[in-house]
């Protein structure tokens, strides 16, 4: 496992100056069974579909993607991440085809259409009001599971 | 991504995520997180490897079965990285000067030649893959090397996109002339390799010496901006290089 200490200079040095934010009695909301779950994906990777609004480089708003989708872009303004993975594959870092597959197969119950980005090099205390507005959309869609993935 | 879990957690969402940095996950608690011990940009893990990806993903959503909060579990599976590095980094000793840059046009034909080369087989690999990445600066994949062979002549030219500065559109071009090549190579050749592709792009490509004599001018430049896409390392891979970074003091490091 690459731990921070083993991280190169650089890297280790931004890093190691991040603050974590403290969460004062987390909320905690039970998962319901499997075949019942609606999935929405967020990611931190900045991606949106091709002609919309570039995310600004500590973007405290997010984007909404579609669950047919496939053809995003990325203005992320980190380039410390591999970006050859994606540009092969985009389920590698939003999975839309296996989760569809897992949906037919019955492992879940369905997948949303609407799936949302985010810019992750920003301070997530900054992206709560978008968080919010994210949740409230998801609510209205029936999404109950959100799978979160960083790039 | 971990503080956004504890949002979506308090709108009555269950939420599952995966992360990179396990010390982080330690310290933030997610409600149910899986440390992935892969290079940063693979979430999935490996790209056109369906099975490889169910994993992740069943390995995920299991621990939303779990009781126990929060909850942090290690997938089982290890991908590799060079070094304690998460992706690719420039060689520290690879940095240029403004006395290296030389002929401007000279090296922007050479790109042009090089980009020209490429063509025919990045056409192939947006057509097998039914999709390209290119283009999040909406500029003409010809106008990249001149776009950027401006500001490496020392100037900062009028952004000609709308509602997007020079430099914010200058990073994208960046990246979108990067993508233009490793897309076309790593279809054509067959590579998942992100050293590999770094490598080459950045070290052996007339593209990348065009980006290298940009980090040259940037470092110079008397522009704030110009000089924080160096200081930030948000243009040329340093970010995981042993550093320091080019036109900074050792003593941080």
């Amino acid at each position: 496992m690459t731990k921070i200490p083993e991280m190169p200079a650089v890297g280790r040095g931004f890093i190691s100056d991040l603050t974590m934010p403290v969460f004062e009695n987390p909320a905690w909301t039970p998962a319901v069974p499997a075949k019942e779950r609606r999935v929405s994906i967020v990611s931190t990777a900045a991606v949106s579909r091709r002609g919309d609004k570039p995310f600004s480089w500590l973007a405290k708003d997010h984007r909404v993607f579609y669950k047919t989708d496939r053809d995003l872009v990325m203005t992320h303004v980190a380039v410390e991440f591999d970006r050859s993975a994606w540009q092969q594959d985009l389920n590698v870092i939003i999975p839309l085809d296996r989760l569809d597959e897992m949906a037919a197969d019955g492992e879940i119950g369905s997948v949303a259409d609407e799936h949302y980005s985010f810019m992750g090099a920003a301070d997530p205390l900054t992206m709560e009001k978008s968080a919010r507005e994210v949740a409230s959309q998801m609510k209205q869609e029936g999404v109950n599971t959100v799978y979160l993935i960083p790039i | 991504m971990c503080g956004l879990a504890h949002y979506f957690e308090s709108e009555g969402l269950s939420t599952v995520l995966v992360g990179f940095v396990r010390e982080h996950m330690e310290a933030i608690k997610p409600p149910r997180g899986l440390f992935l011990d892969f290079p940063m940009g693979r979430g999935m893990g490996k790209p056109n490897d369906p099975d490889f990806q169910k994993k992740v993903i069943r390995a995920s959503f299991d621990l939303l079965d779990d009781t126990v909060q929060p909850v942090l579990a290690d997938f089982p599976d290890v991908i590799p990285v060079k070094d304690g590095r998460m992706g690719y980094a420039l060689p520290p000793e690879l940095v240029l000067s403004i006395s290296d840059i030389g002929d401007v046009d000279a090296l922007l034909a050479e790109v042009a030649a090089e980009m020209n080369m490429l063509h025919p087989d990045y056409e192939v690999a947006v057509a097998s893959r039914g999709r390209t990445t290119v283009g999040a600066s909406e500029l003409a994949i010809t106008d990249y090397a001149p776009f950027v062979g401006e500001f490496v002549r020392g100037d900062i030219p009028k952004s000609p996109r709308k509602g997007l500065p020079a430099i914010p559109l200058l990073k994208l071009v960046v990246e979108d002339l990067e993508a233009y090549y490793t897309e076309t190579r790593t279809h054509r050749d067959g590579i998942d390799d992100l050293e590999l592709m770094g490598k080459w792009f950045w070290e052996e490509t007339k593209a990348g010496r065009l980006l290298l004599c940009l980090e040259a001018v940037s470092i110079a430049s008397d522009d704030r901006v110009m000089r924080q896409i160096v200081e930030m390392s948000l243009m040329a891979p340093r970010f995981w290089s042993e550093g320091p970074l080019p036109g900074t003091s050792a003593a941080g490091w």
